[in-house]
C-alpha cells in the first residue's frame, strides 16, 4: 500500500485550526440537512402540525372567552394582553416536546443506526431535531399573533420590543428543545417521550404566571411559580408586548436558556454519542 | 305438535302481558350480567379506573389552586363554586366511555357473539348505560372526599347534600345513552374517542361549571344559559351550597329524560341495525 502525502506543509497549530473548522463546517451542514429533513416529515403528515395550529386558537377562545371575564374582573389589564404571551410560550413549549419524540422514534425505528453508517457529523441528528422543531414554533408565533390581533390583542409597548418578542420566543423554545432531546435519548420510545409533555410541559405552564397573575395563587405554589423559568419569559414577553421593565427577567431568561443549552445540550449529546 | 297447557287457557291480552313480563324480566337480567361483565373490565384493566380518576383530581387542583385565585364567584369560596361543576364534567367525560366501549365491542367483533346468545339485544346497550351510572355514582363520591379535604363544605344541609353525587348519577346516566348513539354511529373506538372531544368539550366549558356564566359575553350566553351542562352543575350548587333547586331540578330532569327516552330508543334502534 502507498500512504498519501495530500498533507501541506503547514504549522501543527494551523492544522488543528483548520481541522476544527472543517469538522465545524461539515456539522453546520449536516445540520442543516438534517432539519431539512425533518422540516420535509411536516409537509408530507401536515395532521403532526395540527396541534401546533390549532392549539393557541382553542386556548385564546378558551380563555379569552370562557374564563377571561372572571380572570379579569377588576383588574388594570386588558385579559388577551396579558394572556397572549403566555399563550405563545405554552404552545410552543408543546410544540418542542416533540424534538424528544422524534429522537425516540428515530432511535427506535433503527434510523440512527443508518445514519451512523454515513460520513456525517453525530450530533447532527440532534442538532437537526432540535432546529426543526425550533422553526416550527418561530412560525407559529406569527400565526399565533396573527389570530390575537383578530381577536383584540393589541401592543402597547412600541415596535421594536415588538419585534424582538418572536425572537425571544425562538430562543427559549430552542432551549427547551435540549431538555425535550435529553428526554428523548434517555427514554428510547416514543410513547414515553411523549408523555413527558405531559409530565414537563403541562406543570411548568400551568403553575406559572402564564394564564393568571402568580399573586392569585396561594402561597407554596408562589414559591414554585415564581423561580419557574416559564414565569420569567413569560413575564419578558409580557412586558415586550405591553411595556414594562424588563432587565430582570431578561438575565434570568438568559441565564436558563444558557443554562439548557450549553448544559443540557451538551449531556443530551453526551448520552448520544454513548448509545449510537 | 302439542302446545304447553297454561298458554292455552289466558286470553289474548293476558297472554302479551305475560310476554311482556318475561321478556322485561329477561332485559332486566340480561342488563345486569351486561353491567357486571363491564364492571369486571374496570376491575381486569385499573387503568380504566386511573384514567375516570386521576384526572378530575388533576382538574380540581388546576382549577382550585391555579386558577381558582383569579377566578371571580360572588360570596362563594371557589372550591365551593367548583366542586359540583367538576362533579358533572368527570361523570361527562366518563361517559364517553359508554360510546367508546360500544364502539369497541362493534369493532372486535364482541357484539357478533352477543347476537348468538339467547339474550336481549338492547341489553348490550343499557348494560354499558347502567354501568356509566354506577361508576359515576363512585367517582362522584370519591371527587366530593378529595374536594372535601382540600376545603370545599356543604352548606345545604345534609340531605341535598346527599342527593347530590346521584344526581350526578342520573345525569351522567341520561348522557350515556348520548355516547351510546355516538359509539353506535361511529363503530370505531378512535372515531368515536375524538367525536366524543367535540361534543363534550363544548358542552362542559361552554356552561356554569368553572366560572359564573355572567362573566362570559354577551354573545356567548344565550347558548350556555340554555346548556343542560349549566342546569345540571346549579342544581348541583343548589344542592350543595343551598340556593334554588327546583328551577334548575326541572330543566335537569327533562333533558335526562329527553337523553333517556328520546335518543336512548334510537341508539337502541340503531345498535339493531348494526
Amino acid at each position: 500500500m502507498t500512504t498519501q502525502t495530500l498533507q501541506s506543509p503547514e504549522s501543527p497549530l494551523r492544522e488543528a485550526v483548520g481541522s476544527v473548522l472543517y469538522e465545524f463546517r461539515w456539522l453546520l451542514s449536516d445540520t442543516a440537512m438534517m432539519t431539512w429533513r425533518n422540516l420535509m416529515h411536516y409537509r408530507r403528515n401536515p395532521e403532526t402540525l395540527a396541534s401546533t395550529i390549532a392549539g393557541p386558537v382553542m386556548f385564546l377562545l378558551l380563555f379569552n372567552y370562557v374564563f377571561g371575564g372572571a380572570i379579569g374582573a377588576g383588574r388594570d389589564f386588558n385579559y388577551i394582553d396579558y394572556l397572549v404571551p403566555g399563550i405563545l410560550i405554552q404552545n410552543n413549549l408543546f410544540t418542542v416536546m416533540n424534538t424528544g419524540i422524534g429522537i425516540a422514534q428515530d432511535l427506535q425505528k433503527g434510523f440512527v443506526d443508518r445514519y451512523r453508517s454515513l460520513p456525517m457529523a453525530r450530533s447532527a441528528v440532534l442538532g437537526g431535531r432540535v432546529c426543526a422543531t425550533t422553526l416550527v414554533s418561530f412560525a407559529s408565533v406569527y400565526w399565533t399573533l396573527a389570530i390575537a390581533l383578530i381577536f383584540g390583542m393589541r401592543f402597547h409597548g412600541g415596535l421594536v420590543p415588538a419585534l424582538i418578542l418572536p425572537l425571544v420566543v425562538a430562543a427559549f423554545c430552542f432551549a427547551f428543545a435540549w431538555v425535550s432531546a435529553l428526554v428523548g435519548v434517555s427514554v428510547r420510545n416514543a410513547e414515553t417521550a411523549s408523555s413527558s409533555t405531559f409530565f414537563i410541559a403541562i406543570p411548568l405552564t400551568f403553575l406559572s404566571s402564564t394564564f393568571v397573575p402568580v399573586e392569585t395563587m396561594p402561597g407554596w405554589l408562589q414559591a414554585f411559580a415564581e423561580v419557574n423559568p416559564i414565569t420569567h419569559v413569560v413575564n419578558l414577553c409580557r412586558n415586550l408586548a405591553q411595556g414594562g421593565p424588563l432587565a430582570s427577567y431578561a438575565w434570568v431568561t438568559a441565564f436558563w436558556i444558557a443554562l439548557m443549552v450549553i448544559g443540557i445540550g451538551s449531556l443530551a449529546t453526551w448520552r448520544y454519542r454513548r448509545i449510537a | 305438535m302439542n302446545q304447553p297447557a297454561e298458554i292455552r287457557d289466558r286470553s289474548a291480552f293476558g297472554e302479551l302481558l305475560s310476554a311482556i313480563a318475561v321478556e322485561s324480566r329477561w332485559l332486566i337480567a340480561d342488563t345486569a350480567v351486561m353491567t357486571w361483565r363491564n364492571l369486571i373490565r374496570y376491575r381486569r384493566s385499573p387503568e380504566l379506573f386511573i384514567f375516570s380518576t386521576a384526572s378530575p383530581v388533576m382538574f380540581i387542583f388546576l382549577f382550585n389552586y391555579v386558577f381558582g385565585g383569579a377566578i371571580s364567584t360572588g360570596d362563594l369560596n371557589y372550591i365551593d363554586f367548583l366542586m359540583p361543576g367538576i362533579l358533572v364534567q368527570t361523570t361527562l367525560f366518563s361517559a364517553t366511555q359508554t360510546g367508546v366501549g360500544l364502539a369497541e365491542d362493534l369493532q372486535k367483533g364482541m357484539v357478533d357473539r352477543y347476537r348468538s346468545l339467547p339474550m336481549a339485544r338492547s341489553a348490550v346497550l343499557g348494560g354499558r348505560v347502567v354501568t356509566e351510572a354506577l361508576v359515576s355514582l363512585f367517582v362522584a363520591c370519591l371527587m366530593l372526599a378529595v374536594g372535601y379535604v382540600i376545603g370545599m363544605r356543604f352548606h345545604g344541609g345534609f340531605w341535598p347534600g346527599f342527593a347530590v353525587p346521584f344526581m350526578v348519577a342520573g345525569f351522567a346516566f341520561g348522557f350515556s345513552w348520548v355516547a351510546a348513539l355516538i359509539g353506535t354511529s361511529v363503530r370505531n373506538a378512535e372515531g368515536a374517542g375524538s367525536l366524543m372531544f367535540f361534543v363534550v368539550f363544548p358542552f362542559t366549558f361552554l356552561s356554569s361549571a368553572f366560572v359564573p356564566i355572567e362573566t362570559m359575553p354577551g354573545w356567548l350566553q344565550p347558548f350556555t344559559s340554555i346548556n343542560p351542562v349549566t342546569y345540571a352543575v346549579d342544581l348541583g350548587r343548589g344542592l350543595s351550597q343551598g340556593g334554588p333547586i327546583l328551577t334548575n331540578a326541572w330543566p335537569t330532569l327533562l333533558w335526562t329524560l329527553a337523553f333517556t327516552f328520546i335518543i336512548g330508543p334510537v341508539a337502541v334502534w340503531r345498535y339493531r341495525r348494526v
